[in-house]
Order: C-alpha cells, then structure tokens, then sequence
C-alpha cells in the first residue's frame, strides 16, 4: 500500500512538470458551472475527493477540438470566499492550493447575468486575490426575454478582466473564452496570489455598493435606439432586478401552500414507484443473466471442484449483486439531475424541510430517504446535496431504516407464514403497515440522535430557488454515467471481497458429504443435488457459525438454520429466502412451487431433538422485526463507508441497528408470548 | 401589526432593508452569509412564497429568489 502511495505521488509530480496548465471553474450555485465543465471536457470526468474530506471536485483534460492542453478543474459552487461550513472551508482552501493541482494558473468564474451584482461578488473577490480571472457570463437568453443585454467589453473595463458571453447549450462563445485563456495563460503573472481575508459586515456592504454600480453601468437596452440613462432611471428597479416572469408564475404553483405540497407529493410518488417499477425488468434481466453466465461457466469448468463453485456462486454472484443495483442507481440518478436542473429540487427541500428539521435532518435530505425506499445504495449516494455535514451524515445514518427493495422477498414470505391463504388482504396491510413504520422509526432514531448529540454547526437552509430551465439532457445523462461509474469502481472491490469471504464461509472445510443414507431410490438427479447443497451447508464453516449464534438466538425462539440464513443474507436481504430453502432442504424441483414448499417444511420443522415448531406466529414475526431494524446489506456497508470517507458511520449502522433488531425481537417475541401468542 | 422583519411581511409585500443581524445574540450567527447572499441594506427585497408550515419564506432578491427558514428571515430587519 505504502509502495503505491509513493509510486503514485512520483507520477504525479512527473506529470506536473511536462504538465499542462490548471483552469479551474468557480461559480456561484445554478451559475450554469457544471455545464460549462461538460462543454469543455469530453469523455474524460473523473470525480475525487479533496485529501481526506468528503467534499467531490470533478477533474477533466480539456476537450481536444480547442486545440489546447489544460486541465479543467470543478469544484462545487461557492457563495464567497468567506467560508461558512466545514465543507465550504475545504472547497477554498483546495482553490489556493490543492495538492495535486498547486495553485490554478487561472480562473474561469460562471457568472448569471440576470443577477450581476450577486454574481461578481466572487469575481471580484477572486480578482483582489490576484488571481488571473476570465468572466464567463451565463443564462444570457434568460436576460433577453427582459429585453436586456450587458456590455461585456465595458464590463471588463470595469473589473480589469476579460468577460465572454457563453451559452452552454449551443456552446457559442465557448471557443472565444478558450482563445482568451490561452492568451491570458501565455502572460507572466506579476502579483503573488494572497488568500482572503475574513470580510466585515462593511466590507461586504462597500463590495455590494461597487459590484452594484458596475451592474447599473454595463446594462443596456438589447433594442435599438433606447437610451441607457432611461433604463437604468425607469427599469432598473422594475426590470433589472424583477425574477424571471414564468418562474414567479409557475413558483405561485409549486410553492403554493396546498397545491405546492399537492404537486410535491404527486411528483415524488411518481418517482419512487418509477425507480422501482422501471428498474424491476431490468433488475430481473441483469439476475437471470448472471445465472445463466454461472450456469454455462460452470458447465464449462469441471465439475465438483473448489474453484468452479468460486467462480460460479462467489465471483459471478458476487458481481452480480454489484451490478444488480445498477438500474435503480442510474435510473435515480438521471431523474435527480433532471429535477435539479430544472430547479424543482431546490423547491422541494424547501416544501419538506420544516417537518425534518424538527428531527435534526435539513429538507435536502427528503429525497435521499424516500429513494431508501427503493435500495439504500443511491440513497445515500444523493445524500451528497446536504451542504451541512452532521445533516448529512444524519440522513445516511437513518436511510437503511427504510423499507428497501430487498426486505419485500424477505417479508412476502414471512408474511405468507403467518396470514391465512384466503385472505390476502391481511398480509397486504401488514406490509402497508411494515413500510410507514419504517419512516417513523427512522423518524425517531434521526430524532433522538440528533436530541442526544447537540451540534455545534449550526442548521442553515438559505437555498436559492433558480430560475425554471429545460435541463441539457445530455450533460445529465453523461453525468449520471459517469457517477455510475465512479459507484461501480468504489463500491464494486469491497463488495467482491466481502461477497468471496462469505463464499468461503459456506463453501470450506469442502466437506463432501455422505448422503447416500438418506438417499432414496426413487429421488430425482435435481433432489440429489439439492441434498447434497443441504448437508455441505449444513457442515460448513457458516453452519458452525450458526451453531455458535444460536444460543443468542435461542431466547427468540429461533434455531441454527435461520442464523445461517440470517448470515448469508449480509451479503443482501433477499439472499434470506434462497439460502432458508437450501437449509430447510427443499427438495420440489418446480420453481413456481418453492414458496408454497418452503412454507410447507417451515411449518413442518421442529428443534432439535424436540417436537417444538421453530417458526411459531411469535418467533416469525419476530423476525420480521429484525428484518425491519438490521443492517443487513453489505453493499449499503461499503457505500456508507465511501460515501461518509470512514468506517465510523457503517460500523456504528451494523452494530446499533443489529442490537436494535436483536433486542426488539426478543421483546416483541416475550411480550407475545405473555399475551398468549405462540 | 408591527412589521420589522421580512417574516413579517405579507405575500407579495417589497420592503427595504435596513439592517442585517443587528440585534443577533449568537457568535455562529449566519448574518454574514445573508449579507453575501446579497441582503445587504437599501436593498428592496418581495416575500414571495410561504409553504405549508409557514417556514421556510421565499424571498427574491437582486433578480433571484432565495429561501431562508424563518429564524433567518428575522434577522433582515426591515
């Protein structure tokens, strides 16, 4: 590990001194930065993090058709160079100098022209830094609907700086802004560059008043023939400064207080069941898939040998419950970057973010919950629009409490235990049931951890509701790609390895075992081998495991079997339900008929040595209230782990959410006993 | 009733701002970050929109809409 460090930090000081110049974006939020990012790179986005932080910066090589080597460097948007969180501080810090970058050689700043004199408050406190600045103004077509334009050449006057009308979109003026870079990169830098200090409530006030006046000066009349004076005198107040007109019509809408909370509930229901039905299909496709892909390979491989079942049930299966959350993950991930583009997000968090922060979390954080619903994984992946740290560790603390995808084999089967046939109904209440107290429990655990551990960052929401656009569809779909990606490749190895320990666990000490007492002759080849599974699960290291376990259990009314299921089911919930009908030996071949089978020998399995049930209506429901609570998901571990940059927050899910189910189990399971149920 | 700050405003209501954070108490006071997002004094500042539970307010200004929580909106005294 350490040889590698080094090795690396060797080729990136190589790099650096053939190295091609650094451009670095900075923008206010909604500036139109990101999609400036994608107008000048192409395939080439890498997503890190700033050295030991969480914070994410996109880095790409500039697009080939400028016929110009730099490196392009975008970090998130900042209001100003006055940090106000920890994560803004890392944002500033790494402008000045980052440690694979250094200082950039110049800065590209994204400026909303319909607001100028919000927007070069950065700029100008870039440009007293020293920094070599190019001003790349946005969202000019939005100032033209108000029949306004700005002077750019007398703007740049003004700031000492070159200023370059782009559009995104048709990517005019993006070949001019590269042009002035490439000049301005050629020019020797004179000032040393100085890092900010912390601005007085005066200083910000003078900034204003400059940034303020340069506004009314560069402002004219997009029509022919009306004098400048008469527009800042009549329509500077009325014009200059009024919001986009459909905006504040369409905001009358959704930020009305009943249609508004109407149309937010409508539109996420119509998100949550697409991420679920949409990804259904796909899901099935990608699992039958890797089935088919083990099968022919281990058809291929001969038969009965150590490294075919490795390859087979742990690498491929193992890849495959990687990539089986891809379609939920892509699917989120395209629909957020619609709704942030065209800026309902923003409104969103803003109509739920009463009733979360009363439990500590911030309206950010509604989204990233209900896609919890789904699968945990993009959940907390989305957990990065949290500005505020503890807030967002908070939401990726409670998102694995939401009923996902995973637990419904899980409860479906349960469920079909314990309700009569005839009456489906009970069984699809109860699940109505299971699915709302997962929102209150999480609810009351975000709401006690937050009582218990009093923040010193203090909860701020001060979100700017952008302007309504139509989302550049590509940017967000090559977004969502390369965001994929990055999940795959940081997620993948950990899930692999952890997936290929508990291969081992139910595969050595590769007992073959003697099944040719119970065998009888009238058995099916397929029966055989399932027995054969059976008894080798029954004699591996899991099994041994389980028998450790089940004095723990015991108290629950469970027995070793369900622990060894309770065990393979880390590697994913609905693993419970395959690995229950391998240690209850179901031996039906027809596929349609493993449920109604496996009911049939749950009901029909006894202690040990005893003639007691094992799944009574107490000890099942019992486990459904450890499937409520338990963190069982290692996939939901190793993205918790990326996503909050340590072990902490995983370690902490696994062992207070395990002891939670555990405990709450057993309570449900005594107290049910005591009012009569067995 | 006794309008001084913009939570006190009426839907649709403009007001000029006076002062920002003057009688805030709290050292970790986020009246700087108002201030930089652009509520300075003089400007004139339209409560725009109230959800549901009367918090967070939306509030334009300078040409842009921002959402502030109630406990922030009291300290742009108008």
């Amino acid at each position: 590990m350490i040889m590698n460090e080094a090795d690396e930090s060797i080729i990136l000081q190589d790099e650096k001194k053939k190295t091609f110049p650094v451009i670095a974006l900075v923008g206010q939020p909604n500036s139109g930065k990101t999609s400036l990012f994608n107008n000048l790179t192409n395939s080439n986005y890498k997503t890190s993090n700033y050295a030991g932080t969480t914070v994410e910066y996109g880095t790409g090589k500039l697009s080939s058709q400028f016929n110009f080597s730099a490196t392009v460097v975008d970090s998130p948007g900042i209001i100003s160079l006055n940090p106000s969180s920890p994560d803004e501080e890392v944002t500033i810090e790494n402008l000045f100098h980052n440690k694979k970058f250094h200082t950039p050689d110049l800065i590209i700043v994204t400026a909303d022209s319909t607001q100028l004199s919000r927007q070069l408050f950065i700029v100008k406190q870039l440009i007293d830094c020293n920094f070599k600045v190019i001003v790349a103004l946005t969202m000019n077509d939005m100032l033209a609907k108000k029949d306004l334009s700005i002077n750019e050449k007398h703007l740049g006057e003004k700031l000492g700086c070159a200023v370059v009308k782009i559009d995104s979109r048709t990517s005019k003026g993006i070949e001019s802004l590269i042009r002035h870079a490439e000049s301005l990169l050629e020019e020797e830098s004179i000032l040393p560059i100085h890092t900010p200090f912390k601005p007085s409530e005066q200083d910000i006030s003078d900034l204003y008043d400059l940034t303020e006046s340069i506004e009314r000066e560069v402002l004219t009349s997009s029509k022919n023939g009306i004098d400048i004076n008469a527009i800042n005198d009549k329509y500077f107040h009325q014009v200059g400064r009024k919001t986009d007109s459909l905006t504040q019509r369409l905001d009358k809408i959704f930020l009305h207080p009943v249609f508004g909370m109407f149309i937010f509930i409508i539109s996420m229901g119509i998100i949550f069941t697409s991420i679920f039905w949409i990804a259904q299909p796909l899901m099935d496709l990608i699992d039958s898939g890797f089935s088919n892909l083990s099968g022919s390979v281990s058809s291929l491989l001969p038969a009965d040998t150590w490294y075919n079942d490795l390859i087979t049930n742990g690498l491929i299966n193992g890849l495959g419950s990687v990539l089986i959350f891809l379609p939920q993950i892509v699917i989120l991930l395209i629909i957020l970057g619609i709704l942030e583009d065209t800026g309902y997000l923003a409104r969103a968090a803003m109509l739920i973010d009463k009733p979360l922060s009363m439990i500590g979390l911030n309206g950010r954080s509604f989204l990233p919950m209900l896609s919890g619903y789904a699968c945990a994984i993009p959940a907390i992946m989305s957990a990065r629009t949290i500005p505020n740290r503890r807030e967002r560790l908070l939401t990726i603390m409670v998102i694995p409490l939401m009923s996902c995808s995973a637990r419904l084999p899980v409860y479906a089967l349960l469920l079909a235990y314990l309700t009569p046939p005839d009456k489906p109904w009970i069984a699809g209440f109860s699940l109505g049931a299971l699915y709302l107290f997962s929102l209150v429990a999480s609810a009351l655990v975000a709401g006690l951890i937050s009582r218990f551990k009093k923040d010193k960052e203090k909860s701020t929401f001060m979100l700017e509701l952008p302007a309504y656009r139509k989302p550049i569809f590509k940017f967000v779909f090559k977004n969502s790609y390369y965001k994929t990606l990055s999940f795959v490749k940081g997620a993948g190895p950990t899930i692999i390895f952890v997936s290929l320990i508990l291969w081992c666990l139910t595969f050595w000490p590769d007992i073959h075992p003697d099944i040719s007492k119970k065998v009888s002759t009238n058995m099916s080849k397929d029966e055989i081998t399932k027995l054969t599974g059976t008894e080798r699960l029954n004699n591996s290291f899991a099994a041994m495991l389980g028998n450790a376990f089940e004095p723990v259990l015991k108290p629950v009314g469970w027995d070793w079997r369900i622990a060894v299921s309770l065990i393979s089911a880390f590697a994913a919930r609905e693993v419970f339900v395959s690995s229950m009908a391998i240690t209850f030996s179901i031996t039906d071949d027809s596929d349609e008929n493993i449920q109604s089978s496996l009911l049939t020998s749950m009901r029909e399995a006894k202690r040990f040595g005893t003639s007691e049930p094992v799944f009574t209506t107490a000890s099942t429901i019992a486990l459904i209230i450890y499937f409520m609570f338990a963190m069982q998901c290692l996939s939901t571990v190793a993205v918790a782990r990326k996503e909050t940059g340590s072990w902490k927050i995983p370690i902490l899910q696994v062992v207070v959410y395990t002891v939670m189910a555990y405990v709450f189990a057993l309570g449900a399971y005594h107290i049910l006993g005591l009012a009569g149920i067995k | 009733m006794n309008k001084n700050s913009v939570a006190d405003l009426n839907i649709g209501d403009t007001a000029t701002i006076i002062s920002v954070g003057d009688d805030c108490v709290e050292i970790h006071c986020h009246c700087l970050r108002l201030m930089e997002l652009g509520f300075t004094p003089g400007q004139e500042v339209t409560l725009l929109a109230r959800t549901l539970f009367k918090d967070p307010l939306a509030v334009s200004v300078r040409g842009t809409v921002i959402a502030l929580r109630k406990n922030e909106a009291e300290c742009i005294k108008i």
